[in-house]
């Protein structure tokens, strides 16, 4: 490492490279000179706290900054030396304020409480998709969302015939007859018995439930337990006549036999199931969604943090989140023009027709489409228009407004949005018949 | 100027310092770990090709590293496996650093322990996981045999071929293990 002089000399000697250098120019003209973001950011960044400079303090033998607070407590708890450069700091007053240079960042960032602000969510949301404790709130947020949604739903009538559809799974689903139930199974049966097993115990959902918690926390042993019991819990305080009946709408799960890795879908009729909203009173779907198709395509990244908790975005850090959780947020919306609200599904689905999912970023198009067909009979059920009942659908994505273009059934929902959609928020998708 | 702003810095240094003992670990753990995710969203953005870490479970606190041998030196070829331990004073402190994988040099003991100045006394609040691994990386192929761990080690060192030779050997044995 650098050896340092024992005796700072008084008599500043000017190092070759201070007495060869000529000062440059100040500009006096309308010269403007592009900085990028990340380089003017290291520039401002405190290199103790990786923040932005917070009442910068600079050493006045060396020039280098520091938040106050960071450099204060390095020299308490530490070597007296600037941590930069290591120069020998005897003590504070080997330093002094720079109120220019706070000035300097108050005026490129003047709202820096926003920029913190910003910062603390993304921060928040990072910690997410570690804490399982998130995980849970997650899953009850979820329940009860869907216990709300619940009543307004019609069921049809009894199990008898549905146990064949939905009890040909391997795990045993033994109570796929469970009172609210039935309306899986025979969804199945009448729709796609040979692609599709919804998962309708307590039981089943805990295991995939653990499968989830295990890709987004690598922490098996311990979360799934405690999920599992969140799930049961909460699902016993919902207004419904049995306990798994809560846990199974909650966290339907689809599974496709043909794959090898099914992926796991988790959808809540509800604005993106973002944990730290949970305080949070939730908008009504539609609008959320009217507000989206006025701004949300304008882009700008900053526009972000207007719509939801979860989409907030560093400054073009892109999509490095994606590859850690690999998970993917998708809001589905009906096609605008192929789907207008005369449609009968559309008529019948009225403010359901737009989806917030959350699933596992391999899940491919196909996935996407047979997930819809099955979620939109279930939902529906009896009131299901005739004319609707084979349900097979385009998927179409937005890279930009008014530009839909078709994806091929087995793209994965990664590939997707690394190819149409790279701002980190969550991906809007279309849906539309498909005409055959 | 210094003598004007003095009074008022330290005032509020001192004002700080009674205010965060109180309520040390909350607020430091908090931006403890602020600092962590920071340096691990930089350590994913900057791809190095030697060197990888990431925290190991949940707790953010203690990450595992990958070093790879470094080239043109007897380590070459080799990767190594690390675990960082961070207190809760990080990084005004150091992290603690040892290696997983059994590693024969002269500034490794055979529990893993590493003497490198940096991690202890020569530690800098600017040093992160990224510097971190990197010094060590270096220090593979440039020990230090003046204060050797791992005495046998350091007596090898100069007979560069033999000792490739021993090392060779060394992880064929610890293969298993």
């Amino acid at each position: 490492m650098t050896s340092l002089d024992p005796a700072p000399n008084k008599t500043w000697e000017l190092s070759l490279y201070e007495l060869q250098r000529k000062p440059q120019e100040v500009i006096t003209d309308s010269t403007e000179i592009a900085v990028s973001p990340r380089s003017l950011h290291s520039e401002l960044m405190c290199p103790i706290c990786l923040d932005m400079l917070k009442k910068t303090m600079t050493t006045k033998e060396c020039l280098h900054r520091f938040c106050s607070d960071c450099i204060v407590t390095a020299l308490r708890s530490g070597n007296k030396e600037c941590p930069t450069c290591r120069k020998k700091l005897v003590s504070k007053r080997s330093l002094r304020a720079d109120p220019n240079f706070d000035l300097l960042i108050s005026k490129i960032y003047p709202s820096r409480e926003e920029y913190e602000a910003i910062q603390e969510k993304v921060m928040a949301k990072f910690n997410q998709t570690q804490s399982q404790q998130a995980l849970v709130n997650s899953i009850n947020e979820g329940i009860k969302l869907q216990s709300q949604n619940r009543p307004q739903r019609f069921r049809t009538k009894g199990g008898g015939g549905g146990g064949g559809g939905g009890g040909g799974n391997g795990n045993g689903a033994a109570n796929v007859a469970a009172p609210p139930a039935p309306r899986a199974p025979t969804a199945v049966g009448r729709n796609a018995s040979n692609q599709l097993h919804v998962h309708d115990t307590a039981s089943n959902d805990s295991n995939s439930n653990t499968n989830s918690i295990d890709r987004e926390n690598r922490d098996p042993g311990h979360s799934g337990t405690s999920a599992a019991s969140a799930i049961t819990s909460a699902s016993n305080a919902a207004p419904s006549s049995s306990a798994n009946s809560g846990a199974s709408t909650s966290a339907t799960r689809m599974q496709v036999d043909d794959a090898s890795n099914p992926p796991s879908m988790r959808s809540t009729p509800s604005p993106v199931p973002s944990n730290s909203s949970s305080s949070k009173p939730k908008r009504a779907m539609s609008v959320l969604t009217s507000e989206r198709s006025e701004e949300s395509e304008s882009d700008s990244q900053m526009d972000c943090r207007t719509e939801g908790d979860s989409n907030i975005d560093t400054e073009g850090e892109g999509n490095g989140e994606l590859g850690i959780n690999d998970e993917i947020e998708l809001v589905f919306k009906p096609h605008p023009t192929e789907m207008s609200a005369d449609n009968q599904l559309i008529r019948a689905l009225k403010e359901n027709c737009v989806r917030y999912i959350k699933t596992t970023a391999n899940a491919t198009v196909d996935h996407l489409s047979k997930y819809l067909a099955m979620r939109l009979t279930l939902d529906l059920g009896a009131d299901l228009p005739e004319a609707c009942r084979v349900l097979n659908f385009c998927i179409y994505v937005a890279p930009q407004p008014q530009q839909l273009v078709i994806l091929n059934g087995n793209q994965t929902l990664h590939q997707v949005n690394d190819k149409f959609w790279k701002v980190n928020k969550p991906m809007e998708m279309y849906y539309s018949w498909k005409k055959t | 100027m210094a003598q004007n702003i003095s009074p008022e810095q330290s005032g509020a240094g001192g004002g700080g310092t009674k205010h965060s003992d109180d309520s040390m670990p909350v607020k430091d753990n908090h931006a403890v770990s602020k600092r962590l995710h920071k340096e691990l969203m930089n350590l994913m953005m900057a791809n190095e090709r030697d060197i990888s870490a990431f925290p190991d479970g949940e707790n953010i606190f203690k990450w595992v590293g990958t070093i790879a041998g470094p080239r043109n030196t007897v380590y070459s070829g080799q990767t190594y496996r690390l675990s960082l331990d961070f207190p809760n004073s990080y990084p005004y402190a150091a992290p603690v650093v040892k290696f997983l994988t059994s590693c024969f040099h002269p500034n490794v003991d055979l529990q893993g322990a590493i003497c490198l100045d940096i991690l202890k006394d020569k530690w800098s609040a600017l040093y992160d996981v990224r510097t971190i691994l990197l010094s060590i990386q270096s220090l593979l192929g440039e020990p230090n045999n003046e204060s050797p761990l791992n005495a046998q080690a350091a007596m090898m060192w100069n007979d560069q071929k033999e000792y490739k030779k021993y090392l060779d050997a060394f992880y064929e044995k610890h293969k298993d293990t």
